[in-house]
């Protein structure tokens, strides 16, 4: 079944190499996400947002190292996007128990709450 | 292969002429970035839709670029990659510019979901899966539960209210000119790094030959002679083997089978030994199975620090979120004496 | 037992060597190793510094650092007796440890050797039995003295003074100039840790400051010397620059009259350890601290002025006397320098109220008297008198503590009188009335014949006669002032009134002010002073800080003892001059047996006067020191030998000094006894008048410290304040454009550090376009 789903969709057909011109078109959507993410990282004011534009931007990284991987015929970039993974989900974990630390102390989610890092 | 693009290549520039107008690429980056910078929240009137439609049309005017160039070389995308890019390009549009956050992770499900459909067509299903499972099923319902916990209404009457935080993006002009200016320079890259560096090698499956030489079709079907039961169960599904015939593993324990020559030797039962071979296209490496001989290989160290990196992002969360009550000296003592005179009461009442 | 066997068997060792290299022309007699024990002489007192320590950390409150000092030096005087009994005219050498050691090549010159080793001769000896005898009684006197002050302050004293000990044997009994240098400046820093002992009386921390400062510049001068000595002769060590064969050579030429063929920089050596001499030991034109150090507990200045610190110069010179030789002028300029110096502080004591500054004026004329006769070639004059003036000197400024102790403070002689008269001073009375008579020259007394043998001899030597006469006028003015203080305050009506210290820190009385001594003096005038032995009653009103009257202690037992056996010694001191009198005496021998001695070619007098006996007995050591023994640069000494106007100096001296002694007491006794009825006035003061503005100028001390002052602090202070200026618009202008450029910068883009987060991430996504942007362009 798996297969099926995968002869279908997949582009041509594995392990042959994808053509640059392709890699170009992922590569592209990769770095127009990434685009995305920054700017609303950039300029959300809401911490949760914020984290989850940075997930965005991990997202836009996987898809680029995965089409990097496919173009080259090496398995390293699919095993490093599942690091890649591993520490998102650290950093959400961490980040999302951070968010909660802050919230309680303020009530509030805004990054601007928390200017006192001036020097 | 035009006659212009080898006089452009022995000049050393690079090909983006051949592809797009840079004018025009950064009219159009522009385009999408002034959309992006549009579709941001803000206060007052909001022309979020006007942005949307103008991002979308710089995003669509490079992709239709791209696919122009592309099909003069011959090299189509698989259609549901339009199907997947944009829907996480809109959907990540959304994350970024919707003003409520729940709707903002759902449509980072959304993002998820298309993602994992691209990684699909790039036969990488099992990081597509991965990611619908570590992230739509793990990460996002974390987000979840965290904007529940942390966005709550004042009150019943204004349940719809938007914090001013949220209502309201900060500097969308700077912002969007940053990411943007990134975008270009990072497409100009793209547009121009991408190809043929040497003349021959644009055929396809040949774009990198130094990289290329470790993954090919011949490496990928050695790690057959690493897979003894993928091997005998899928000859006996092509009924190439019988059920009481088994592979011969030769003195150092190899198995004896040739992945390119498609064959590999049985023993029958009583005890005679033939060669099987296989048709072409059979008995192929899937890539969950190479990417798992590739992670445990080549990375174990990168597992096991990885694991420890989830446990003490584990522990760091546990402790972070904890409860933490502060209370004074004065404070311990007034708890002391109430949790004091309460058990003296119970004990009161217990002996009346 | 082990260490006596030892000791035997070194002693008769070295006794076969004397045998064995007798004639062996090495200044300071046979070199043979000495016994082990005697490190136990510097030992002691770092017994006693360890315990005063440990007394300071556990607080002891009782006189335990006291006692433990006394046993220690009394410890260490009892080995030094021992190593005088068992050193029988040689020189031995101790080496403790290797101490410093470093080669920079294989030639001569080029190694350098300090050991931690002992050079204990006569000479060595005869300072040695003084410094840990002396330095014992006076510790005894110190723990009464000091006992108002017990505990940590006590504890501090006693581990200072037992330090002081331990840097004084250093000094004398070092093998090296390096480890002199050491006890040197370790003499230097215990008298300003004892000088400025009351460190909360800013009079104190100044006078403390004045001593060590003074003393550096005459450091300066010996550690030049020190170097010097090494660059030339490429040795520091004693036994080897004595042995060494330049210095011999130099020697015969100083025998053959060639001095000018000495080369400049051995001449350079004596002069620079002149300097620190002079330094150490309060000459002109370094002496100003000694009369201020006065702010330091008395047993400190007994301790300093007279026996040990300030002869370090005296021994310095008589150490390396041979060294002395080699220059022309380096003994000339020490008789000059000592002989004014003698004369100047003669005059300033004349004029002086505080009777503790006035024995300090008269130590620093008895050093030059010292100097002096080192100067005309008389070691042994200027070692007795170095060895009779420990004795008196400790006597005097013992008593003066005493009083000082007594009479809560009071140092005034105008308001002091008659003490022999009251109950419990009759002890320190007589003390100081033998202390007296040994400082003015009383015939027959010690301080009698050691001054008279320095004067003859200084007459004797041609071309010094002015010195002589210098000497002998110094001497008049010395007895005058010495019984000016005996007359006034220990006879003649009684009279006293208390210091501004009811018995508290001993000497508050700054005396850093004359304005102080002129408002007691018209005091004195306004209430009269016919008031009869009570007049304190008086004062009352004046001193109405006390609760009540005022009743001076007389001194307990400790300080009754150490003043009866300083007196008594005193007294004896003169007896040895009758022992070995060939020698001048037994110091005389003690010094013909070191390095410090020298025959003058013009002694004949005295050998002839003698007997034939003399060169006989002595042939040997003659022999040994023959190369300088011959003369200081004069082949016909003899023919030329200075007469006292026409007679025999050393035989007319002995009336002459006396008669001068007496002119000097009578003029005491009748300007400031006979007819006095009041402490505050005496027949002087009626005279005074007549000399015009000079006792003034005596009594601000010839205003040299206002000299010193206009010469070296004013042109200082101008230059200072001018390179205050510099260093500040300049020096500092710049380190400061350095300090305000950064904060400049920084204040243009501090704004850039918000704190907000946004602004940060926009300044990385910016910074990272821009990079990526700036690649493309450069790199395309």
């Amino acid at each position: 079944m798996m297969d099926v789903i995968a002869s279908t969709l997949a582009q041509s057909g594995w392990p042959e190499a994808m053509p640059a011109p392709t890699l170009a078109h992922y590569l592209f959507v990769s770095v127009a996400m990434f685009a995305i993410g920054l700017v609303g990282f950039l300029t959300r004011r809401n911490l949760i947002i914020m984290f989850l534009c940075t997930e965005l931007m991990f997202q836009a990284a996987g898809i680029a190292l995965v089409a990097f991987g496919r173009y080259h015929l090496d398995y390293n970039g699919q095993t490093f996007v599942i690091f890649v993974v591993t520490v998102a989900a650290a950093e959400a974990a961490l980040a999302l128990a951070l968010v909660v630390l802050l919230f309680r102390k303020r009530e509030s989610l805004s990054a601007d709450e928390w200017a006192e890092m001036r020097g | 292969m035009g006659v212009a693009d080898r006089t452009l290549r022995s000049q050393g520039r690079p090909l983006l002429n051949a592809i797009i107008n840079p004018i025009a690429l950064y009219l159009l980056i522009a385009l999408a970035g002034v959309g992006v910078c549009l579709a941001l929240p803000r206060k007052g009137p909001s022309p979020q839709a006007l942005g949307g439609l103008l991002a979308a049309a710089g995003f669509g005017g490079l992709v239709l670029a791209l696919t122009l160039w592309a099909n003069e070389s011959g090299a189509i995308p698989n259609p549901y990659f339009y199907v997947f890019g944009l829907v996480a390009l809109g959907a990540g549009l959304r994350v970024v510019t919707h003003p409520r956050p729940v709707y903002a992770a759902l449509y980072f499900i959304l993002v998820v979901l298309a993602s994992a459909g691209l990684l699909l067509i790039l036969s990488a299903e099992f990081m597509a899966f991965a990611m619908i499972i570590v992230y739509a099923g793990a990460i996002l319902i974390t987000y979840l539960f965290v904007i529940m916990l942390a966005t709550q209404a004042p009150s019943e009457d204004m349940i719809d209210a938007l914090a001013d935080y949220d209502r309201q993006s900060r500097e969308p002009v700077g912002a969007a000119v940053a990411g943007f200016v990134l975008l270009a320079a990072m497409t100009t890259l793209l547009f121009r790094g991408i190809g043929p560096t040497e003349a021959g090698d644009h055929a396809p499956g040949h774009g990198a030959p130094a990289l290329v030489a470790k993954n090919d079709a011949s490496a990928d079907a050695a790690l057959l002679l690493r897979l003894p039961g993928k091997v005998e169960t899928e000859l006996r599904e092509l009924g190439l083997m019988e059920h009481d015939e088994a592979l011969v593993r030769d003195a150092s324990g190899a198995l004896m089978l040739d992945p390119v020559a498609r064959e590999a030797v049985v023993v029958e039962p009583d005890g005679t030994t033939r060669v099987v071979s296989w048709p072409e296209g059979e008995l192929n490496v899937q890539n969950i199975e190479g990417l798992g001989f590739n992670l445990l290989d080549e990375h174990p160290g990168s597992i096991e620090i990885a694991g420890v990196i989830l446990l003490m992002a584990m522990l760091g969360a546990v402790v972070l979120s904890r409860k933490q009550v502060e209370m004074d000296e004065e404070a311990k003592a007034r708890q002391a004496r109430r949790l004091s005179a309460e058990l003296q009461a119970t004990a009161v009442e217990r002996r009346s | 037992m082990a260490i006596e066997l030892q000791q035997l068997v070194q002693v008769v060792a070295g006794a076969m060597a004397l045998g064995a290299d007798a004639g062996a022309p090495i200044a300071g007699g046979h070199v043979s190793p000495g016994p082990a024990w005697a490190m136990l002489i510097p030992a002691l007192p770092l017994l006693g510094v360890l315990i005063a320590m440990f007394a300071a950390i556990f607080r002891v409150k009782s006189k335990l650092p006291a006692y433990a000092a006394v046993a220690c030096l009394g410890a260490a005087f009892v080995v030094t007796v021992a190593l005088w009994r068992q050193l029988g005219g040689g020189t031995q050498v101790i080496h403790g440890w290797d101490w410093i050691r470093f080669s920079w090549g294989p030639g001569e010159g080029q190694t350098f050797i300090a050991n931690f080793g002992l050079y204990v001769d006569s000479l060595t000896c005869l300072w040695m039995l003084f410094v840990t005898g002396l330095a014992t009684l006076i510790a005894l006197y110190a723990s009464e003295y000091m006992s108002h002050d017990q505990g940590t302050g006590y504890c501090r004293f006693f581990a200072a003074f037992c330090l002081f000990v331990l840097s004084m044997t250093c000094l004398v009994m070092a093998d090296n100039m390096i480890l002199l240098y050491l006890g040197w400046e370790g003499v230097g820093l215990c008298s300003y840790l004892l000088i400025g002992y009351f460190y909360k009386k800013p009079s104190a921390v100044a006078a403390a400051k004045k001593a060590f400062i003074m003393n550096r510049i005459g450091d300066l001068g010996l550690a030049l010397g020190v170097m010097l000595t090494f660059v030339h002769f490429g040795t520091i060590e004693y036994v080897q620059l004595f042995a060494s064969e330049r210095l011999q050579e130099y020697l015969a030429l100083v025998g053959e009259g060639r001095l000018s063929e000495i080369p400049l920089q051995a001449q350079l050596i004596p002069v620079l350890l002149m300097i620190g001499a002079f330094g150490k030991s309060a000459q002109l034109p370094l002496y100003v601290w000694l009369p201020d150090a006065m702010e330091g507990p008395t047993p400190v200045s007994a301790l300093i002025h007279a026996a040990t610190m300030v002869t370090a110069g005296v021994f310095l010179i008589a150490r390396t006397f041979p060294v002395f030789v080699l220059s022309e002028w380096a003994l000339p300029v020490v008789a000059w320098v000592g002989a004014l110096t003698a004369l100047l502080a003669a005059t300033i004591g004349m004029a002086q109220f505080d009777i503790k500054r006035i024995m300090a004026y008269s130590t620093v004329s008895q050093l030059g008297y010292m100097f002096a006769g080192l100067g005309v070639l008389t070691t042994t004059g200027a070692a007795f008198h170095v060895f009779t003036h420990a004795f008196f000197k400790a006597t005097l400024f013992l008593c003066c503590g005493a009083v000082m102790h007594g009479m809560a403070g009071q140092l005034d002689l105008r308001k002091l009188s008659g003490l022999m008269k009251v109950p419990g001073w009759r002890i320190v009375s007589l003390a100081m009335l033998v202390g007296c008579l040994n400082l003015a020259g009383f015939p027959f007394t010690a301080g009698f014949f050691s001054k008279d043998m320095i004067i003859a001899e200084s007459f004797v030597t041609p071309g010094y006669g002015a010195i002589g006469w210098i000497l002998l006028i110094t001497a008049g003015l010395t007895a005058y002032y010495t019984f000016r203080v005996f007359f006034r305050v220990f006879v003649g009506p009684v009279h006293y009134e208390a210091g501004d210290e009811a018995h508290g820190h001993d000497d508050a009385h700054a005396h850093d002010a004359h304005g102080h001594d002129a408002h007691h003096a018209a005091h004195g005038d306004a209430h009269g002073h016919d008031h009869g032995a009570h007049s304190h009653d008086a004062h009352g009103a004046h001193d109405d800080h006390h609760a009540g009257e005022f009743h001076p202690h007389a001194p307990g037992w400790a300080i009754n003892t150490v003043l009866t056996v300083l007196a008594v010694a005193s007294i004896l001191a003169a007896g040895v001059y009758f022992v070995n009198k060939p020698d001048h005496g037994w110091v005389g021998s003690m010094v013909h047996d070191s390095t410090a001695h020298y025959v003058s070619p013009f002694a004949h007098h005295e050998a002839a006067a003698d007997g034939a006996g003399h060169d006989a007995a002595h042939g040997h050591a003659a022999d040994g020191h023959g190369e300088h023994a011959t003369g200081h640069g004069d082949e016909h000494a003899a023919a030329h030998a200075g007469t006292f106007l026409g007679m025999n100096p050393h035989e007319v001296m002995y009336y002459v000094s006396g008669v001068v002694g007496f002119l000097g007491i009578g003029a005491a006794f009748g300007l400031h006894y006979l007819g006095r009825t009041t402490a505050a006035r005496s027949k002087a003061d009626d005279l005074l008048p007549l000399l015009g503005p000079i006792p003034r100028w005596a009594q601000n001390k010839w205003y040299v410290d206002e000299l010193y002052d206009f010469l070296v602090r004013i042109p200082l202070w101008v230059a200072s304040h001018i390179l205050h200026v510099i260093d500040k618009l300049l020096v500092d202008g710049l380190v400061n454009l350095f300090g305000w450029l950064p904060r400049a910068f920084g204040s243009i883009v501090r704004p850039s550090q918000s704190g907000v987060l946004h602004q940060y991430a926009l300044g990385m996504a910016g910074g990272l376009a821009v990079l990526m942007v700036i690649v493309l362009v450069v790199l395309r």
